[in-house]
This record gives structure tokens, sequence and C-alpha cells, in this order.
């Protein structure tokens, strides 16, 4: 009991941090590198934020009991789908560093508005969140997050047989040659660009009553650092990646809490070592393992040379 | 099967009831010593450790002494909670003294509440602090206490001001709410507020704003920022030719920003919730020891955290009297310690504080001191009267 009170956090922390790395994936299966997951999870958790604690919604609370929290991620959902093709037709005619860039920008546009807004709380953020469905501990956002986590794992890689997961892996190789194939790649892109919008939005409706607060330090660049992070260490070809990713980055730091100031510089370390020596992640790395080694060139029984006439 | 499930749960209830309280009593300090936030942790670690050896140099509590745990928390609001729950369950203390931050103490605090542990606010100003829950106490003063002291000292200094520039960095969750008390009170002083202009805690260009100050042709200029864009906007106003008075907010409060805005910082009025001038034998005591280790006074986040410490003390001492630390379970000493916080009333460094009902710091002095600089690099505070 005590292992789940003091770590219980710290593992729901992974997860959630896993599912946001996993929110970075679904844009790069279409060759995507999009930052703007950090704004739409803080998007989510003030839609959460404010649906939990603005007086406007108390009748909605009243009337909906336990309900309102899936009505909030349900909301956060709809708003990051709508934001996502909003800010996904326009972002995505860049590629590349332009597209990072541009979804930077969109994430610190985010920031700005939740400063200065009233309804958001301005700097100080909003607090007092009511807990989903009376937890009292940490540990219990495991029931949420775990079976989300399931879920996304699940869909990815329904996804990946299908025909869109198809088209995606098709522009990610070579937009041109997917176009010329009948594939139309803004569309794909774009819909790549909003399911990984939607997934943020709902970890962030999610994480607003497991932080107990809200506020605009959520949604920085640095996040959509860590998450790139999550993503690079983890591996970007396959969903496992950015779920190890993220929980192996979330979790070190906690883990070496007793080498005090020394656990920055070793989660440092690891960052630097692992971007130099497993260009493909983790998951790359355990993969080469795993594969059987190709085929040798077949041992040429030695023949005599040439005019070696016995 | 089921009655076995039901004797394990008693038997593991039973076992996390029978814990008795540990010594040297442990008290929890989660405050940042890592990230930028790390800069006022920094004082907040000085000031709790001086604490701890001053108070156990002394008798601890009444012979028992005191061993204080440090985790960090890092900037973020994830971090506080983690220390927050390393400490509860792991380190098994009495009391924590943290977070650092008011956006993190929101976070952290309602873990600590619904765990009945008390927690001692030492830097957390924001409104709702100790509304949080019945555990949540501070020794901070608030914003809207603090901050009027200085533009009353400012009238007072020069009766004749009647235009108000008021300038804030809008991403920091301090400068908003202060600049918030500063306008009320500006209006409430009958002083008529020209213009308002936000900045970036990041900038360092501050034409925009100083230019609209400028033109507003105003006679007081009041600052929310932090030291180093306070500083340079500070600076940048000066060269610009304004003649003023500047009133600096609490995020201005450090001798970190002398070197930003160097002479110019000369006449900065700031409000303070501490003063080494305080005349109490106990502060005299703690300023005399503590510029006798560190080689200068005690500023106020060290000062605050000492206090915290030193509260959670004289309460434990109280308990101590009535029934041996040593017999209490942990859970119910606990519960006791927090009731014992508000009731009781200490003679602190900060001067004789109390708390009311909710956990709000009751203090009674407040001080409002004018930098002086000396030349380009060193300046000090002189307190007013």
């Amino acid at each position: 009991m005590d292992f789940l009170q003091t770590y219980g956090f710290l593992i729901v922390t992974m997860l959630q941090q896993g599912l946001l790395g996993l929110s970075l994936y679904f844009p790069l299966m279409a060759g995507q590198l999009s930052l703007a997951s950090p704004g739409f999870y803080a998007l989510g958790g003030y839609i959460a934020a404010i649906m939990l604690t603005a007086p406007q919604f108390a009748g909605w609370r009243d009337a909906l009991g336990s309900w309102i929290f899936p009505v909030t991620w349900l909301f956060s959902a709809l708003a990051s789908a709508v934001l996502g093709v909003i800010v996904g037709v326009p972002a995505l005619r860049l590629r590349g560093i332009y597209l990072a860039l541009a979804t930077i920008a969109f994430v610190q546009i985010l920031q700005v508005l939740s400063l200065n807004l009233s309804i958001t709380g301005g700097a100080v953020g909003l607090f007092a969140i009511p807990q989903a469905f009376g937890f009292v501990d940490r540990w219990q956002y495991i029931w949420i997050f775990l079976p989300t986590v399931i879920v996304v794992l699940l869909f990815a890689h329904r996804l990946q047989g299908s025909r869109v997961g198809r088209a995606f892996r098709a522009i990610r190789e070579d937009e041109l040659a997917a176009d010329a194939m009948g594939i139309p790649p803004t569309r794909y892109k774009v819909l790549a660009f909003v399911i990984g919008a939607v997934l943020a939005g709902v970890v962030g409706a999610m994480s607003a009553p497991f932080l107990n607060t809200w506020n605009a330090r959520q949604g920085t660049f640095d996040a959509s650092i860590a998450f790139l992070a999550y993503t690079l260490i983890g591996g970007s070809r396959s969903m496992w990646g950015p779920l190890l990713g993220g929980a192996l980055l979330a979790s070190l730091p906690e883990l070496l809490r007793s080498l005090a100031d020394w656990r920055l510089v070793i989660n440092g370390l690891v960052l630097v070592v692992a971007s130099l020596y497993l260009p493909q992640g983790i998951v790359g790395a355990l993969g080469r393992l795993r594969r059987k080694a190709p085929p040798q060139r077949p041992v040429t029984p030695s023949t005599p040379a040439l005019g070696d006439t016995p | 099967m089921r009655t076995l499930t039901a004797i394990l749960a008693l038997g593991l209830a039973s076992v996390s009831l029978a814990e008795k309280v540990t010594t040297p009593l442990p008290i929890g300090i989660a405050v940042a010593q890592t990230s930028n936030t790390a800069l006022l942790g920094q004082e907040q670690v000085i000031g709790a450790r001086f604490a701890e050896k001053y108070i156990n140099a002394r008798g601890g509590v009444n012979g028992t002494p005191i061993r204080l745990v440090f985790q960090d928390t890092g900037g973020d609001e994830a971090g506080a909670i983690n220390a927050f729950q390393n400490l509860i369950t792991k380190d098994k203390v009495v009391g924590i003294v943290g977070p650092t931050l008011s956006q993190q103490a929101f976070s952290a605090d309602p873990i600590a509440d619904r765990a009945k542990v008390p927690v001692l606010g030492p830097s957390n100003t924001a409104k709702g602090i100790p509304q949080i829950g019945p555990f949540i106490a501070r020794v901070s003063a608030p914003v809207s206490v603090v901050a009027p002291n200085a533009v009353r000292t400012a009238l007072r200094l020069d009766p004749k001001i009647k235009k108000v520039a008021v300038l804030y960095a809008q991403n920091d969750a301090f400068s908003t709410s202060e600049t918030g008390t500063f306008q009320q009170t500006a209006k409430d002083q009958g002083l008529n507020v020209l213009t308002v202009q936000k900045f970036l805690t990041t900038d360092s260009d501050f034409t925009t704003q100083v230019t609209a100050v400028l033109n507003a042709d105003v006679d007081l200029v009041i600052v929310s920022g932090l030291a180093n864009d306070g500083g340079n906007l500070v600076k940048q106003l000066r060269q610009l030719g304004y003649k003023g008075s500047i009133i600096g907010g609490n995020g201005m409060n450090t001798s970190n920003m002398f070197p930003v805005c160097q002479q110019f910082c000369d006449g900065i009025i700031i409000a303070q919730a501490y003063s080494p001038a305080q005349p109490s034998a106990n502060n005299q005591l703690f300023v005399k020891e503590y510029s006798a280790q560190y080689k200068k006074a005690p500023p106020q986040f060290a000062a605050q955290a000492f206090t915290a410490v030193q509260v959670y003390v004289d309460a434990l001492k109280v308990i101590d009297r009535k029934k041996k630390l040593a017999e209490w379970e942990l859970a119910d000493l606990r519960v006791e310690l927090n009731t014992q916080i508000l009731a009781g009333k200490y003679n602190t460094p900060l001067g004789v504080i109390s708390f009311d009902k909710d956990g709000e710091v009751q203090q009674k002095d407040f001080y409002v001191a004018q930098i002086k600089m000396k030349d380009a690099k060193t300046g000090t505070f002189v307190f007013l009267k």
C-alpha cells in the first residue's frame, strides 16, 4: 500500500507522458513532425478545469454527477478536433522544420491567450478541481489512464494495417509518389494531425483532476521538446517507442531522487547517449536485436583454383 | 477467500495505525532545489537548514532533536506532488514546509490535506492557498496585505504624487495578482492610473512600455516583475529620462537585481514582509548568527522558511508537554499538530504571528525598504520608518 501511495503518482505519470508521446507518433506515422501536442494538451486541460470549477457549469455538474468527467473528455476531444482541422489545414502545407516551427508558434499563441483570459485564471490558473469518480489517492487514476493506453495502442495497431495506415506510410516514405498513386496527401496529413490532437486533448482533460490544478505552465515550448524527446529516445517507427520513451523519461528523475542534483545530470547523459548510439530509439535497437541477422552470402565451397589440376 | 482478504486488509490497516513517531522528529522541506525556481528555493533551503541547526543547538523540541528531510520539487506541479508523496509515506514526516510556488501549492497541497498532514507554505502568496483545506496554512502574507504598504510610503515620501503608471509581467503568477492589488490601492488612495502596460519576464527591450509611460507624464511608476526583467525595465525608464518615483514588486525584492539596473536601481521602493531590523530579541539573534555564517543579512525567503520550521517546533513543544511525543501515533500527532499550529501564537523573526481559522497568517508588522546604490554593483535595502 505504501508503495502505491509513494509511487502511484509516478506510475500514472509514466502512462500519461507515454500517451503524450503517442500523440506525436500519429502525425509522425504520416511523416509530419508536429510539436503542437502541448497546445492541445493545455486546451483539453483547460476545458476540463473550466467545466469542473466554473460556476456557469454548476448545473451540469449537479445533473451529470460523475458522468461530468467523461463529458469533459468528449468536449476536449471535439474542441481539439475542430482546432486541429483549423490549424492543420494551413500548417500542413509546410514541411519538416517549418511545420515544427509553425506548431511551436501555435503552442505559444495558446499560452499567451490562456495568460490573458480571465476564464482561464490568468497566470495563477484554475485550482480546486474536483477529483474524478471520487478518487482519493493518485494511483487510482490508473483506472483512467491504463484503459486509455490500451485503447490507444489497439487503435494504433489496427490503424497500421488499415488502408489509412498504409496511406500514412506511403506519405511518410514519399509524398510525391503517394500523391501520384492517388492518395490525397493533405487530407491524410490533416487526419494524422487531428488524431494526435484529439489524443493530447483527452489526456489533458484527464490530467486536470489528476494534477489538482491547471495553468499556463502545462502547455509550453519546454513540453514540446520533452514530448519530442520521448519519441526520439523511445523510437518513432513503432507505437511502443513513444510510450516507452515517455515512461522512461518521466520516471528517470524520480527513480534517481536519492542522487539529489546529480539526477538531472544523469537524465541529460541518458538523452545524449541514447540519441548518439540509438538513432532508431530504444525500441528500434531492440527490434534490431530480435530480428534475425540478414542471410549471409552462402559460403561457396572453396573451389580449387583454376588450373590446379589434380 | 473474502474473510482472508478482510483479515489481510485489517492487518495492513493495523500496521499503518501502529506507526509511532520516529526520533529525531522528521519535518519535511519540499522546495525547489533545481530548475529556475531554485533561485528562490535556494534561499529557502538555507533558511530551513539554518533553523535546524539553530533549534537543535537550543535543545530541539524539549530535548528531542528535529531532522529536516529535503525533497526537491523542481519547478513544476508533478515534481511537487512526487516530493509530497515521498515525504508523507516514505519519510513519515510530521509536517511539511513547502512548496515554493503558488501553482505548485494548488497541485500538491490537496494531496497532503487528504492524507491529513499539516502543510506550512513558506512563500505561497496567491489568493486561496489556506482555503485549499483545513491542513493547509502559510507563513507568507498574501500580496494583498504586503503590497499596499509600498504605495502608502511612496505617497508619504512625495505627497504631490497624482498620476500613476502600472506595469506588470503578465506571464508571472505572482506579478499578475500583485498588480491587481497595486491598482486597487492606487485607486483607493485617490491616485489616477493613467496607463497599464504588460510585459513578459523573458523580455529585454521595453521601449514600447517606457514610451507609453513617458507620454502619460506620470509621477509614480509601479512595476511588478522579476529581478531580471524588472531591473532592465527600471534601467530603460531612467535612461530615457523618467524622473519620478518607482515602486517595485516583491519579485524584485532581491539583491540579484543590482547587477541588472546598476546605479539606476537607486530609489526603488519595495514593500517587505520581513526586515532584519525588526527589533525582537528573537530576530536579532537570528540576524546575528545568520550574518556570521553567510556574511549577509537574511533575505525574506530565508526568514520565512526559518519561521515555518520554528512554528512546527513551537507547536510540537506544546504538544510534548501534554503527552510525550514518542508515545504518539504518527497519524494522530499530525492531526493534533495541525490543530495546535492554528491555535498558537509565535514569536518569530517575522515578528509575532498567529493564524486565522483558515490557516492564513496574521502578521502585525510590514516594512518598506528603499534601494540605495553605493556604486554600479553594490547597494543595500534601507528600511524606511
